[in-house]
């Protein structure tokens, strides 16, 4: 395995590391729910596509070319993730209708 | 062969009639079948009647000595000659006492079914054989006397008939396994002949005991007699054909069948004729002061099987004579009596004794067909009922021994021939004359003449019997009493006339007071008014099943939902009790947990992580939803454990299985109580905590226990011969699929059965539409893009089943949930893949035609083939013809998921909104 490689796979990790930190620290940390939303959504996108595009890469060089299925879970990872955003974020709605509101500097303010 | 013929023939009638609409072919075919058997029956007479026991053996289950032998004597060879001769006739009369009725081809359908069953019961040489079919009359004259189901009576009397014979085809099957024992064989004929040891066996009392319980609930003696009376609610014809020919003569037909070898003893002697004496005269009794004309016949059949019950249980080689002559004339007799007293009903739309009068100016044919015929039942001069009557009398009267019965048999039968004499009076007297008929509903008037043609038979056979007894019945009655003694056959003599004696006084004397006595009490119609006697037994009955019902409702009302802790709480210790109290015994040394083993670290990580989610679900008791997700995630805790400690398979399981339960319980959740109170006290606490941790602590130590054993010697064996044996190196698949693939269809069955019963319960309002999601663009579209990678998924873990982690029932649970997400994402539950009764009807069809093509090919069921085959593009592909049985496996779990998920997604609570 060439060092380049070995770089590229320790970098995505951490990137996949740090993004997945990031992720939960904001769970916790974001004032609501429409905000704390984003949080998850990042980490798992970008968390968990770093983490299997570094797998890839890596079995690339120790396997040879049958990597490629680690990257159809990222695949799978970048449908699904944005949709059940969506789908949390139409349910809040659901449950929170909308009433207009005089001040149109914030576009939510339920707690 | 013919055997064979005899005894499938009806069943492939009645499914042919089934399908039917049309009622002349239903009735044509009907016929046909109960001609065939007849004119089969026919061709043997010869043979039979000369002392040959015809039979013809199929290996049924040889491991247990059971095999399907059928085997006809001069005995079985009458009853089944009554079966299918006083079938066809019945067959001729419903053509026209049901015309017009559009079910008259499920009537025939269930009618030849019934044929079959008894046929069975009689040709049957196997006692497993004979307990099945005994089974199958019980279920088949169940559905022939609700044939009028939403009617009340109908119903009431089918479900006293199912419970009673019901409960005497559990006593037979007891006392077959029994006698089976005692004699060493299941084999009618060898049990026939070990009558001696048998009754000089241990368990007689008991064999007797289970042997009789099944008799009288069958024949209904005394006390189980209230379900016939019951059972007239069926249409006539169908009563015409229970109370003559079928059913309660399955009873009598046992017990002449068994009485060789169960029979002669004090036991079988008191008991019998104890039995058959009450119903003798409890029937005749009540017959007399019956208001219904069908109620007045089926007490009087009653009283006549009581009558032969007691002869048999006079246990005398004459006496069974008479028993078998008196079941040939009562068939005849009583079958054309029903059949007039339906013409009646027919007629006048009525069939109560207080309205219907004066028939005679109406119906001159039937009438007097009817007068011949009651006549024969009361047992008048020159008809065939007054032979048997006085033979029966003669053996009233010869009774030697057996102090105080032999003094009152006499008796008892005087008073019984009184009351069959005055019932029959009635039945003449009250229908035919006593006045003109008072508020019938139509104008009468004689039938048509095919309907009073099987009467008309029926008559004249009871005529020559009675006129010219010996030519017309001598040689089968003394071939069918010879097999019933199997010995050597007593002297007797059918004669008309013997001289004057006693049984003739016995005649004369109860011929007179029988008249006497209806002439007094139909003095001013003074019957009339009487009411109805106290039907003994039927309430006592009801009362039973109410008594039955209301514990059952205390018992759920103290474990049913509401108290759902306290029921968790019993399973959990009811299972932890099981479990540890084979180790109380002692003899058992326990291995302490030792650490030091080579556990890789990740797995303690895994562990660890396991346990603080199992901890917080029970912090957050009282938010189901979250609850749920950390169990969730405890489950894929589990399943990377198994990942970590080499078991792929389980892994894979674990992981889908653990999605497809988080996926069914939040579902479920819509349909429960949000919160549930939390538990205040702190004693309950500790409680509940103590049960917890002795269910879950022994569950690991047990399986700790388990794996550090020396694995038993046959999972070596299936290892080492995966590869040789099934062509597969995944033995886990191998055993499921191949090894133990008779288990599995099991399963799959059980499985199948299971979503089914919740589907039906469920989705009984199934709403079309779960509403909440309607309007999502995003949400199908995403799922149309993953779904094929899913399936795609689903096939490879299938395909590779047979030698890597994978298989049939994983594959399916990934497909399932894949299917299940579909229907939620579009919304409705008729989404276009989860059509999960196809599924599972092509999983299940598959799994058996594998099973069966082995069969073809002649290997046992199930047995698998493999092989390597090279093809041309692909190279070496692995087959065993397995994989199609776990392709059934497939679809079957697919489709038990996709309908259990579904009938919680989509049920009743969505239909209101």
């Amino acid at each position: 395995m060439p060092m380049w490689a070995d770089i590229c796979v320790a970098v995505l990790l951490i990137v996949g590391a740090l993004a997945a930190l990031i992720g939960t620290w904001g769970m916790l940390r974001l004032p609501d729910f429409m905000t704390r939303l984003h949080a998850p959504t990042k980490a798992a996108t970008l968390g968990a596509g770093c983490a299997l595009a570094a797998l890839a890469l890596r079995f690339y060089f120790v396997e040879g070319g049958s990597s490629l299925r680690y990257l159809i879970p990222l695949g799978f990872v970048f449908v699904t993730a944005p949709v059940s955003a969506h789908m949390l974020a139409r349910a809040w709605r659901a449950r929170h209708p909308v009433t207009p509101k005089p001040d149109p500097a914030m576009p939510s303010a339920s707690p | 062969m013919t055997l064979l013929t005899i005894c499938l023939l009806p069943w492939c009638a009645a499914l042919l009639l089934a399908r039917l609409r049309s009622a002349t072919a239903a009735f044509a075919l009907a016929g046909a079948c109960a001609l065939v058997v007849l004119g089969l029956l026919g061709q043997m007479a010869q043979a039979v009647w000369a002392g040959q026991t015809l039979q013809s053996s199929v290996a049924w289950l040889p491991a247990l000595g059971v095999s399907a032998t059928l085997r006809i004597d001069a005995l079985a060879w009458l009853f089944a000659t009554l079966v299918s001769g006083i079938g066809a006739l019945v067959i001729l009369y419903a053509r026209y006492y049901m015309d017009g009725d559009e079910r008259l081809p499920r009537f025939f359908a269930l009618l030849c079914a019934f044929m079959g069953a008894m046929l069975g019961v009689v040709l049957a040489g196997d006692l497993v054989l004979l307990a099945m079919f005994w089974e199958l009359t019980s279920l088949a004259s169940f559905l022939l006397i609700a044939f009028n189901a939403p009617d009340r009576g109908a119903v009431r009397g089918a479900r006293a008939a199912l419970a009673v014979t019901g409960m005497g085809g559990l006593a037979l099957m007891a006392a077959v396994v029994m006698l089976g024992r005692a004699a060493g064989s299941f084999d009618l004929a060898t049990v026939l002949a070990a009558g001696d040891v048998v009754r000089a066996d241990p368990r007689y009392p008991w064999i007797l005991t289970c042997f009789l319980l099944a008799v009288f609930s069958k024949s209904a003696q005394f006390p189980f007699q209230f379900w016939l009376a019951r059972a007239m609610a069926a249409p006539t014809p169908v009563s015409a054909y229970l109370h003559s020919a079928t059913l309660v003569k399955a009873g009598i037909f046992l017990l002449l069948r068994f009485y060789p070898v169960l029979g002669g003893t004090d036991a079988w002697f008191f008991a019998v004729s104890t039995a058959g004496a009450i119903t003798l005269l409890l029937g005749g009794v009540a017959a007399v002061f019956q208001h219904d004309l069908k109620g007045l016949l089926a007490y009087s059949t009653v009283s006549h099987l009581g009558l032969i019950t007691l002869l048999i249980g006079f246990s005398t080689p004459t006496a069974i004579v008479a028993a078998v002559f008196h079941v040939i004339n009562h068939a005849t007799f009583k079958a054309s009596l029903f059949m007039a007293a339906g013409i009646v009903d027919h007629e006048c739309g009525t069939r109560d004794l207080r309205n219907v009068n004066g028939m005679w100016r109406y119906m001159p044919l039937t009438g007097s067909l009817a007068i011949v015929a009651a006549a024969a039942m009361a047992g008048v001069p020159l008809l065939n009922g007054f032979l048997s009557k006085e033979m029966f009398f003669g053996e009233a009267l010869a009774l030697e021994g057996h102090d105080p019965i032999a003094l009152l048999a006499p008796l008892a039968a005087l008073l019984a021939g009184a009351a069959g004499v005055a019932y029959s009076a009635r039945f003449v007297h009250d229908v035919f004359f006593n006045g003109a008929p008072i508020n019938l509903p139509r104008t009468p008037h004689e039938p048509p003449l095919w309907m009073a043609a099987p009467v008309a038979v029926l008559v004249l056979l009871c005529l020559l019997v009675g006129l010219i007894p010996t030519p017309i019945i001598g040689a089968p009655l003394a071939a069918a009493a010879h097999a019933a003694l199997g010995g050597s056959l007593p002297s007797y003599s059918l004669a008309l006339w013997h001289g004057f004696n006693g049984p003739l006084a016995m005649s004369a004397l109860a011929l007179v007071s029988g008249v006497g006595i209806y002439a007094v009490l139909m003095r001013k119609r003074a019957l009339h008014q009487r009411p109805l006697p106290d039907p003994w037994g039927y309430r006592q009955f009801e009362r039973l099943l109410l008594t039955l019902a209301r514990s059952g409702v205390v018992l759920v009302r103290q474990l049913r939902g509401d108290r759902m802790r306290l029921q968790m709480a019993v399973l959990a210790l009811a299972a932890v009790l099981a479990a540890g109290w084979p180790l109380l015994g002692g003899g058992f040394e326990a291995h302490l947990p030792e650490l030091t083993a080579a556990i890789p670290q990740g797995g303690i990580i895994v562990w660890v992580v396991g346990a603080v989610f199992a901890i917080a679900a029970t912090s957050a008791r009282n938010q189901p939803v979250t609850v749920l997700l950390f169990l969730g995630a405890v489950g894929l805790a589990v399943a990377l454990a198994f990942a970590g400690l080499s078991a792929p398979d389980l892994s894979l399981t674990q992981l889908f299985v653990e999605v497809a339960t988080v996926l069914l319980l939040l579902l479920a959740l819509q349909r429960l109580p949000v919160e549930a109170p939390p538990v205040r006290s702190l004693g309950k606490r500790l409680r509940y905590a103590a049960i917890a941790v002795a269910g879950g602590g022994g569950t690991g130590w047990l399986a700790w226990e388990a794996m550090l054993r020396k694995p038993p010697a046959i999972s070596d064996y299936q290892l080492a011969n995966a590869v040789s044996g099934a062509g597969g190196t995944n033995a886990v698949n191998v055993i499921i699929v191949d090894f133990r693939g008779f288990d599995t269809l099991g399963e799959i069955t059980v499985l199948a059965a299971a979503a089914l019963i919740v589907w039906a319960f469920l989705a009984r309002e199934r709403a079309g539409v779960l509403g909440r999601f309607q309007g999502s663009f995003m949400l199908p579209t995403a799922v149309k893009i993953v779904m094929p990678f899913a399936a795609l998924v689903a096939v490879h873990l299938y395909l590779r089943g047979h030698n890597l982690p994978g298989g049939g029932f994983v594959a399916g649970l990934l497909l399932a949930i894949g299917l299940v997400l579909e229907a939620l994402a579009l919304g409705s539950w008729r989404s276009p893949h989860a059509r999960p009764v196809r599924w599972l009807a092509a999983g299940l069809g598959l799994a058996l035609l594998t099973g069966a093509a082995s069969l073809a090919l002649g290997y046992p069921f199930l047995t698998s083939a493999f092989g390597h085959p090279v093809l041309p593009v692909l190279g070496e592909i692995p087959l065993a013809s397995a994989a199609l049985f776990d392709l059934g496996v497939l679809a079957v779990v697919v489709g038990a998921t996709v309908m259990l998920i579904l009938a919680f997604a989509f049920g009743r609570e969505e239909g209101k909104k």
